[in-house]
């Protein structure tokens, strides 16, 4: 996952709700039969191999269990033993940081791991991740592995200048010095490199002054690494690293302030917005986080991105599982749990029913009260939420929205999505889907944005259909307006620094004290810290 | 990369006009517009979104539903009528013989008929390219399948075709490249009715569908609502309409509710634009530089016709007098039984295997190919009707609904038609459309090759009846359209008996393409759309190289 991001429209598609059925989907048909013709059936016997007609050969094997993650494409056979060690421990500690989803193209071959090159849109412009294979010209071959950790845990490349932190390095900071060794024999030893540049970033003044990071930096990075709390158990600590350093599940579940920081203090894991997409609050608080899980719950959620009744992995924590979390072994992931149940309970204000405890308010006949109303040859009838939703939607959720039986299209109510207090991921997932290729299967939820395999649907369309859903199946609350769907449509709310962007070369000609203030301002709170600490 | 110009006046400019905004003319729009052409597609019918068309459909009576009204639930513009039958329109005159049997449904809209297709992705077989110098039947075609191969591997990768990579479940098994999606997984009626015929050389394979049978460029897997006809729900399926928008997402612009009507040509008899009218009846004019006519195979004939002008008195492109002649189908017909054992069939997409042993042989000197498609269209609502029809109520109706769904076998015939030139569409002197356009006659026969052709496979048919111990057995006596339209724009090696050459191109108009079922010579017996496909395709190169040939013409 990355902070900072909302990933450019139609780069690489992603999920949040609904799904689909796996790889061996078409076992569907040679399911057991029965006369009932709808997709209720059809998603059910995703786990069967497929049967050719006359040998009944596996056409697609299923795959039981996580395979190994991509990322080791140089052999290293020959390779002293101790060296392969080092550069297995880095590859898992890459996968852990999810270093591919942000550095490598979607659906790239494995030999173009790390060439970088995909576009990250921030509020404040699109950020193109950097070549990290250990090509000399285009990459960080050069790179010592001093100034290798100074680039991850510092935000700051070889040349001097500063990162910005789309690069997560303020969670990175925590990494610990031996598993950053690893991670440089890794890249240099186990990553083959790619001669190709990727993409320079170019964001518009005055961000475009990386420096301006440095005094950020003074703010906002902790540069110290990650300590074992001794009153904890080993796996608790495990999963601090995890969720903190490693995962940095953080850049995305924490709220940032105006000056795009996460607010750690008060509000770590409390949720935020990344981009069009919300990344809920995922503190121990039993009704606005998710301190009702059990940790197995939790656990097959990081591992396939979805926990019937409560919540499927769409945006990018579908990346975040197809990339990284589906490959760490159970331990990690209970580790996981564990550590998230630990955390700091954050009620968001006034929540009194988790997200995922809405049931749908009404069960019967929703469908019948569309017929009959329209002459069969009808055009411009797709004029309610409720025509749209049964033209576009219930083929698969079902015009009860129960989804199908195994829940591979999974239900609408008891449902994260549609029952959460803000509309951003269930606006989100109808305009960009779900690609979430985990534990297996490859889900897919099309998408009904721009380009849309199926069919593109406008900004009315899609509040439509979104107040329908949240009426009938979830928080009836929620409201969405075509103006909403339009600004997710454009990447989502934008930050008042991302607002003020325009007006601040006029303001910085006009007033240089403004930047002498902001100076001052720097030293007294470094100051005040230096003090605490 | 040039752009579409409009004229205050509506008139319009562009590299490439292309009519019709099906299958074929979009394939050929999005590659003219890859390549960095203008290209404006004018179109008669309205642009539809497909929740419409599925809830129209869930609107229908049980009695259009039923009896295979694919038609009734697309919205018409008035002033391009399509053929409907639930009831009849009579928009397509038909006499003759089998007049009856040419009961052709096919959409006017944006994105074509594919809207409501099956989705089967057939190639014709080598053999099918000469039916002349094999069999001594029919015509050959001036290209060869080896010709036409690589654009059959384009058009199947362009729409996302799922088919079986074993040779052995191959027809034809020449092929250069993969399928790019693995079959479309048999449920185990397929399985069961290949078991008990494919020892008796019937041989019972998948058939090549364009659907999803894993995600595939934003496109979903088919999930199984089983109503891939006359509409896919969830976007599984491959429709036109995927391609229109890729090339209207490149730049190609789409003229909808405008009837193109006029043609002009110049002293070389070259095409220098075409005229269309709105909704209003204001015409307005379209010049390009290279024209395409894409349709569908009644459609474009009658244009054709119906744009005779005075260098051109029999119509545009019929020096040969062969516009319009040569009008084929897959005439077909209907094998119904139950089995002794549980078929199942109803689950997955409507069609997923067929028999093919009959599809080719040196019995086609004497009589029609044939191909038997085995049904997977939910029997419930005919199962309902006849249990009905015995009396019974309650359990006794349930229980005899649930027997006959479960057992039910219906098998679909294609047979092979050859190109007569009496078989004709002309323009009728009394039926005018909305614009005043006269509606098509067809005149049609299917000869005695089909006739001959029905009679074996009706004694293969009892042969398979036999093998399932088959209670109910019917073969139905009245051949049924297929809607798999074919002929009139004949592609030949002569100019005097042929309508196009080996891409398409009208012998008589440098500039003008004819690509699609109207210019197939030959049918064989399976499903047209990827062979117009793949005709599309070669089309469009050969559009682009006579494009390059103009600029280089104008930089000289």
């Amino acid at each position: 996952m990355k902070p900072l991001l909302s990933r450019g429209f139609g780069m690489k598609v992603m999920t949040s709700l609904a799904l689909s059925v796996c790889m061996g989907s078409g076992a569907v048909w040679a399911a057991d039969a029965s006369s009932d013709t709808s997709a209720d059936n059809s998603a059910e016997a995703s786990d069967q191999n497929h049967v050719t007609p006359h040998v009944g050969t596996t056409i697609h094997a299923p795959r039981h269990g996580p395979a190994a993650a991509p990322g080791i494409n140089v052999d290293i056979s020959s390779f002293p033993q101790s060296e392969q060690q080092e550069i297995n421990q880095g590859h898992a500690l890459a996968v852990a940081g999810d270093c591919a989803a942000c550095h490598s193209l979607p659906h790239s071959s494995d030999d173009q791991m790390f060439a970088g090159g995909y576009a990250i849109s921030s509020p404040l412009g699109t950020i193109f991740s950097s070549n990290i294979t250990p090509s000399k010209q285009y990459g960080i071959g050069n790179y010592t592995e001093e100034e290798f950790s100074r680039a991850v845990r510092d935000g700051v490349r070889r040349d001097g200048a500063n990162l910005y932190p789309a690069m997560p390095y303020t969670s990175y900071a925590g990494i610990t010095d031996e598993d950053m060794h690893h991670l440089y024999v890794y890249f240099m030893r186990g990553v083959k490199p790619v001669e190709k540049p990727s993409p320079e970033t170019q964001l518009p003044f005055p961000f475009s002054i990386r420096a301006s990071m440095k005094a950020w930096n003074m703010l906002y990075l902790d540069q110290k690494p990650f300590e074992n709390d001794p009153d904890q158990s080993e796996e608790w600590n495990r999963g601090a690293y995890l969720v903190g350093p490693l995962e940095h599940c953080s850049a995305c579940h924490t709220p940032r302030n105006v000056m795009m920081a996460e607010k750690v203090g008060d509000h770590y894991l409390a949720g935020g917005s990344v981009g069009s997409w919300y990344a809920p609050n995922i503190t121990s608080d039993e009704v606005s986080g998710i301190g009702s899980w059990s940790n197995d719950q939790i656990v097959q959620y990081l591992k396939t991105g979805h926990v019937p009744g409560k919540a499927q992995a769409g945006g990018g924590m579908a990346e975040a599982v197809e990339h990284s979390l589906q490959y760490l072994p159970d331990s990690d992931l209970q580790a996981i749990a564990v550590y998230l149940k630990s955390t700091h309970p954050i009620r968001t204000s006034d929540e009194e029913k988790a997200r995922f405890d809405y049931e749908r308010s009404q069960t019967e006949g929703l469908e019948d009260e569309l017929r009959g109303k329209h002459p069969q040859n009808s055009n411009h009838t797709m004029d309610s939420g409720a025509a749209l939703y049964s033209g576009y939607c219930a083929s698969c959720h079902q015009p009860d929205g129960s989804g199908s039986k195994n829940q591979a299209y999974p239900s609408l109510f008891n449902n994260s999505v549609t029952g959460a207090d803000n509309a951003n991921n269930l606006v989100s997932v109808i305009l960009e889907g779900v690609d979430r290729n985990a534990d297996g299967h490859h889900v897919l939820m099309p998408a009904f944005g721009q380009n849309s395999y199926v069919d593109e649907l406008n900004d009315t369309q899609i509040a439509s259909i979104a107040n329908y859903v949240t009426k009938t199946f979830g928080n009836p609350d929620v409201q969405v307006t075509p103006e909403q769907v339009a600004q997710l449509r454009a990447g989502g709310p934008k930050p008042l620094m991302a607002q003020m962007q325009p007006y601040m070369l006029p303001l910085m000609i006009i007033g240089a004290i403004v930047v002498v203030l902001l100076i001052v301002l720097v030293v007294v709170k470094v100051k005040r810290r230096k003090k605490r600490a | 990369m040039s752009e579409v110009k409009f004229a205050s006046n509506g008139d319009a400019q562009a590299d490439v006009i292309i009519v019709g905004s099906g299958v074929v003319g979009a394939l050929i729009a999005n590659q003219m517009r890859d390549e960095g052409h203008s290209v404006l597609i004018i179109e008669a019918g309205l642009r539809i979104n497909r929740a419409q068309a599925v809830e129209n459909w869930r609107n229908m009576p049980l009695r259009n539903r039923a009896g295979g009204d694919f038609q009734g639930l697309y919205p018409q513009s008035e002033y391009a009528t399509a053929p409907l039958y639930f009831p009849a329109n009579d928009y397509v005159g038909l006499s003759g013989p089998n007049g009856s049997s040419f009961k052709q449904g096919y959409l006017r809209t944006v994105g074509g008929t594919t809207w409501h297709w099956a989705a089967s992705c057939w190639r014709h077989l080598p053999e099918d390219f000469r039916m002349k110098s094999l069999y001594g039947v029919g015509r050959d075609w001036p290209i060869s399948y080896e010709d036409l191969e690589p654009y059959y591997c384009k058009a199947e990768e362009q729409m996302g075709v799922a088919g079986p990579n074993d040779p052995e479940m191959q027809s034809p098994s020449q092929r250069s490249r993969p399928y790019p999606m693995d079959m479309v997984p048999w449920g185990h009626g397929d399985r069961y009715f290949a078991e008990v015929v494919n020892d008796h050389g019937f041989k019972s394979i998948p058939i090549p569908q364009a659907r999803s049978t894993r995600p595939w460029n934003g496109r979903p897997e088919c999930c199984g609502n089983n109503n891939c006809q006359p509409i896919c729900p969830i976007g599984a399926m491959y429709n036109g309409i995927h391609t229109v928008e890729a090339a209207e997402s490149k730049g190609a612009k789409v003229l909808a509710e405008s009837v193109v009507y006029k043609i002009d040509t110049d002293s070389n008899n070259r095409i220098t634009a075409v005229h269309w009218l709105d909704t209003d009846g204001a015409s307005h004019k379209a010049t390009g530089r290279q024209y395409v006519i894409a349709c569908n195979g009644i459609e474009t004939p009658r244009l054709l016709l119906l744009a005779a002008n005075e260098r051109n008195p029999r119509g545009i492109a019929n020096s040969s007098d062969q516009v319009g002649r040569n009008m084929m189908d897959h005439s077909g017909f209907h094998c119904t039984f139950l089995t002794k054992e549980p078929m199942w069939l109803g689950r997955g997409p409507a069609q997923s295997s067929c028999l093919v042993g009959p599809r080719s042989g040196e019995f086609r000197s004497d009589y029609s190919a044939s191909k038997f498609i085995l049904n997977n269209i939910n029997e419930v609502p005919g199962a309902a009707t006849k249990a009905l029809q015995l009396g019974l109520a309650g359990r006794e109706l349930e229980a005899e609904i649930r027997r006959r769904a479960i057992h039910g076998v219906d098998l679909s015939i294609s047979l092979e038609p050859l190109p007569d030139p009496n078989n004709r569409l002309t323009l009728s002197d009394t039926r005018k459309d909305k614009h005043g356009l006269a509606c098509p006659d067809i005149h049609y026969d299917v000869g005695d090759y089909v006739r001959k052709g029905y009679d074996a496979a009706s004694e293969q048919l009892r042969q398979i009846g036999q093998l399932f111990n088959a209670e109910e057995f019917n073969i139905t006596t009245s051949l049924n359209a297929n809607n798999h339209i074919m002929g009139g724009c004949i592609m030949g090696s002569d100019p005097s008996d042929s309508v196009t050459d080996g891409d398409c191109r009208a012998h008589d108009h440098d500039n003008l393409w004819l690509p699609g079922g109207a210019a197939m010579p030959s049918a064989s017996v399976v499903n047209t759309t990827l062979s117009m496909a793949a005709l599309a395709l070669k089309s469009a190169d050969a559009i682009s190289q006579a494009l390059s040939r103009d600029a280089q013409g104008a930089t000289a």
